[in-house]
């Protein structure tokens, strides 16, 4: 047992070396190869963290929306519904909601305002600055950095929007949402649902949707049934429902871009199973004397493996940190007017590389092994030179 | 739901062990039907040559079946994330009826691949090669498998469907039967299956002592089927008892999500011995079959031996750390 | 009798069109000890003879019996595992990798066999000392003078300790001084017990001291001749 790992790393020694010897072959290979899986890595990871930012913000999504729908368009809902939706076994809490978009003039941004009765979810999210009103208070917001600036509030703590009949509704900052939320609350005005209807023009008795929270969050889906039973006009939304949605539509993307780069990939491959096999006069006689030296066929092929395995190796490491530097550092740059392009987020967040070992696996897999494969029957035409070409003269 | 990258990392793992063993069958074909070990021919030193070609082949092949299994345990996880009402890998599996299949393909693959190596092994051991048309024999018996696997692969794959949400339609239901908690065997079967699951390992353990001490034919076929009849056993007692007592809830039954670094890859540490356990004492009962063959008999007795202590070794190790949490239970009282 | 052939036939591509018979029905006996050579015009076979000799490939018919084993189609991978043990070989080419250092030369061999690096130490730095290239040690082999790569030659052959030394046309890149001072070295060898086979159309090689007999290699027929 020893012996064997002795044996296997004299054989991985001389295959670095022999690596190292060849580097004027092995470059172009390395190059291509490291840029293959630059570009895999880098769709992977940008991906992966539109998802995850995607799903910080559905953590914030309630369990179940409700919202009523008239001629297909949705509309403003009566309270009298969340009282039917109380009476449902499971329902731990509804509230209601007001919400829109405050279309700034000046400098072009959509605001999302959006008002909460009592203690909001999003009251949880951490502060930069000030803190958030007490129950009751009016006329007092919570705001994003984005609005911040899009405002142009400087050190003022005050602002006023206009309500639809043109007349001014001022508020005082409570308080600034902290940068590291930007992905949920950069372009948000959070209220308190009084202030909210009064800045939409919005009756006592009427919100926006529903929010509904159930008990057991195993039963949201039937919970969601029976609200759509009792109210047959609305729509009933569910969190997980929207989380597959995303996760669908952000794997399909990725999956496009897969296939795109696999042609890439494979044309790599085809460079790859070339270059293994063409055998320089050289390294035919270096093998036949090793050959005729005591080297086994297996061992050949062991050091033909360590040697693709190490390059590859190295071409992964170096295409996955420079697919991180290209996300992390340069906000992949390359692919981000394609992806941002579809994708339904918030401006203005920085993007976070998340790495995850399934996603180190899947690059391994879609890279990696099908070089190993591609260079298996190659190193095999080399293993097996007849020991002829170092003997006689 | 082909269009992913996990799906098309699987189909190509799949087609890569096509070509790998397409590629072996080709030599098989050859060995099959001019392998002539008295001639000095080219022909015959040619053929000679590629037993390595295959052999190496078949060893990227296990190592490729690894990954892909894994991998697709960790695929399923990532697709329940988009099935309505698939919490973890299980719900994904049982999203149609071609994933368990796969999964049990697969899984047997793994077997397949190892016992192939295991003959090669014992093939070159003698110097007449002794066992070169049975083994390439088996080799073209693994072919159907591999086309099995990814024939299934697609069927699977293209069956799931993500349930995304259309705005033209009012009403969206989660497509999930809900409150009821899927399981891969159905309801619990109490603490009969866990001791009959304790019990039979024990008595397998004192057939592999027998089966080391007395070297007979007749006990390695004792304990290669009772290993086998375990493997059945353990894994449902895996799944319907050890896994909720990993979780420590009580209705929480998922086979692969103790892989998942919520329970510490624990899953690992219960699925590697138990494959290795069943591989070996199974793979002791099997390599029986040629014994008798020239100048194999005594590295078959050998080997049977090493791979019955190895065997015994897994099984202990596999049933002490399955019984780990069920006993911290027991010591810790039943809170749950 | 260390060596033993008996109608060793080797045909090269058979069943081909460049179909060559190398050898034809050899007879040859070695006892451990001698130093034997093996003389012919170039083409005759020696260099396949050796080959056999060296179970670098079976013979196509015949018995060969070398340091007790019996080769005939043996598969290749069984001739190699006796050829490590049994057998160390001075190629006509020297067959040194002219890119990695002497050292690593010397101990090519050992690598398959799971040798740590610092039992390869143990074994190749005296025999670097005795041939007088420890200095050389790490200079690539491809930047070292003839002499040395002879000696680098017969250092690796000698790392396995093999009871077998075989040398084909051994002087053949050498000076006369060279060959001379190598002609000393195998005699050396021979003195401590081994067994040696030169292939050589070289008088200095054939008439050397030390030879005990000498065969004619002719269009694969072997005849003894006289001293
Ligand atoms: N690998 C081979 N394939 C085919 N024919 C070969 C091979 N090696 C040698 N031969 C042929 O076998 C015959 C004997 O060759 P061999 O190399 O044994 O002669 P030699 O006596 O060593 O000659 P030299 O003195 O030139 O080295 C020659 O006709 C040669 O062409
Ligand atoms: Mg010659």
């Amino acid at each position: 047992m020893k012996k064997y790992f002795e044996k296997q790393r004299n054989l991985l020694d001389y295959a670095l070396a022999s690596l190292w010897r060849r580097k004027g072959k092995n470059i172009s290979v390395f190059l291509v190869f490291s840029l293959v899986i630059f570009l895999l890595a880098s769709f992977l990871f940008l991906s992966r963290s539109l998802q995850v930012a995607a799903q910080t913000t559905l953590r914030q999504t309630p369990e179940i929306t409700v919202q009523r729908m008239v001629a297909g368009r949705q509309e403003s809902m009566p309270l009298t519904y969340a009282e039917r939706i109380r009476g449902i076994f499971g329902v731990r809490r509804v509230s209601p909601r007001v919400w829109g978009y405050h279309y700034n003039e000046v400098t072009g941004a959509n605001i999302t305002v959006m008002a909460l009765a009592g203690d909001p979810e999003l009251g949880r999210e951490p502060l930069a600055e000030g803190a958030f009103w007490q129950q009751g208070e009016q006329g007092r917001a919570v705001i994003g950095q984005g609005v911040v600036k899009d405002l142009d509030l400087g050190g003022r703590r005050t602002f006023s929007f206009f309500r639809d009949d043109l007349t001014l509704k001022s508020f005082a900052v409570a308080g600034i949402f902290a940068p590291e939320t930007n992905i949920l609350t950069y372009d948000l005005v959070l209220l308190d649902i009084a202030d909210g209807r009064d800045l939409f023009g919005l009756a006592d008795d009427l919100a926006t949707d529903l929010l509904v929270e159930v008990v057991n969050p195993l039963e949201i889906a039937t919970v969601a049934r029976k609200i759509s039973e009792r109210l047959p006009d609305t729509r009933v939304v569910t969190r997980p429902q929207i989380q597959g949605t995303y996760q669908a539509v952000f794997s399909w993307r990725s999956g496009v871009a897969a296939i795109c780069l696999l042609s890439a990939l494979s044309a790599f491959i085809i460079l790859a199973w070339d270059k293994a096999s063409g055998m320089s006069p050289e390294e035919r006689r270096e093998i036949s004397i090793l050959k005729i030296l005591g080297w086994q066929t297996p061992d050949v092929l062991q050091v033909r493996f360590w040697e693709g395995f190490a390059l590859s190796l190295l071409a992964f490491a170096a295409g996955a940190i420079l697919a991180y530097v290209h996300v992390g550092y340069f906000q992949a740059a390359l692919f981000r007017p394609v992806m941002m392009g579809w994708s339904v987020l918030r401006p203005g967040f920085d993007l976070v590389p998340i790495v995850q070992g399934g996603d180190l696996l899947l690059i391994f897999c879609l890279s990696v092994l099908p070089y190993l494969a591609a260079t298996v029957v190659p190193a095999w035409r080399c293993a097996a030179v007849a020991t002829d070409a170092a003997m006689g003269g | 739901m082909l269009v992913n990258p996990w799906s098309l990392a699987l189909c190509l793992l799949a087609g890569l062990s096509l070509f790998l063993l397409g590629m072996a069958s080709k030599t098989a074909l050859r060995v099959m039907r001019s392998w002539q070990p008295a001639s000095d021919s080219a022909r015959q030193i040619g053929l000679e040559a590629e037993i390595w070609l295959s052999s190496t082949l078949v060893q990227y092949g296990l190592a490729f079946q690894v990954i892909s299994l894994f991998l697709f345990v960790l695929a399923a996880d990532h697709f329940s994330g988009m099935l309505a009402g698939a919490m973890c890998a299980t719900g994904s599996l049982l999203a149609n009826d071609y994933g368990l299949p796969l999964l049990a393909v697969k899984g047997t693959g793994i077997f397949l691949y190892g016992g192939w190596i295991v003959f090669h092994q014992l093939d070159i051991s003698s110097e007449t090669y002794p066992l070169v048309r049975f083994k390439y024999i088996l080799l073209l018996c693994l072919l159907p498998f591999v086309v099995a696997d990814a024939v299934l692969l697609i069927l699977y794959l293209t069956a799931l469907q993500p349930d995304i949400i259309t705005s033209c339609c009012a009403i969206i239901f989660d497509a999930a039967p809900s409150g009821t908690v899927q399981n891969l065997v159905g309801g619990r079967h109490g603490q009969g299956l866990l001791l009959l699951h304790y019990g039979w390992a024990a008595l397998l353990f004192a057939a592999g002592l027998v089966a080391w001490r007395r070297r007979q034919a007749f006990f390695y076929l004792l304990y290669g089927v009772g290993m086998l009849l375990f493997f059945g056993l353990a894994l449902t007692t895996l799944v319907a008892e050890i896994s909720s007592y990993i979780y420590a809830m009580p209705f929480h039954n998922c086979p692969f999500c103790m892989l998942k670094k919520e329970y510490g890859y624990f899953g690992f540490l219960l699925y590697i011995p138990l494959f290795f356990s069943v591989f070996c004492g199974v793979m002791a009962m099997v390599v029986e079959l040629v014994k008798s063959r020239p100048g194999l008999g005594r590295r078959v007795a050998e080997l049977q031996r090493v791979m019955v202590a190895v065997s015994l070794g897994a099984l202990l190790l596999y049933s002490t750390l399955s019984a780990w949490h069920y006993l911290l239970y027991l010591v810790a009282g039943g809170e749950g | 009798m260390l060596i033993e052939l008996e109608n060793i036939v080797k045909i090269y591509n058979q069943g081909r069109v460049n179909e060559v018979t190398a050898l034809d029905k050899v007879e040859m006996a070695v006892e451990a000890g001698a130093m034997v050579c093996l003389k012919g015009p170039s083409g005759s076979g020696k260099s396949t003879l050796l080959a056999i000799i060296g179970c670098i490939y079976p013979p196509t018919s015949g018995r060969a019996v070398i340091a007790g084993r019996q080769l005939a189609r043996l598969p290749d991978r069984f001739l190699t595992m006796h050829r490590r043990r049994t057998i160390g070989f001075i190629f006509q080419r020297f067959n040194i990798l002219p890119r990695i250092s002497v050292f690593e030369n010397v101990v090519l061999p050992l690598l398959p066999l799971g040798m740590s690096p610092k039992e390869r130490r143990a074994l190749a730095e005296p025999l670097l000392e005795r041939y007088g290239i420890a200095h050389r040690r790490n200079f690539p082999a491809g930047e070292i003078s003839g002499g040395e790569l002879q000696r680098v030659a017969i250092a690796r052959a000698l790392i396995n300790d093999p009871p077998i030394i075989l040398a084909d046309e051994p002087t053949a890149h050498l000076d006369s001084r060279l060959s001379r001072d190598f002609l000393a070295d195998m005699l050396a060898l021979k003195e401590e017990g081994r067994t040696i086979i030169m292939a050589s159309h070289d008088p200095l090689v054939t008439e050397a001291a030390g030879v005990d007999r000498v065969y004619g290699v002719h269009d694969g027929r072997v005849t003894k001749d006289a001293c």
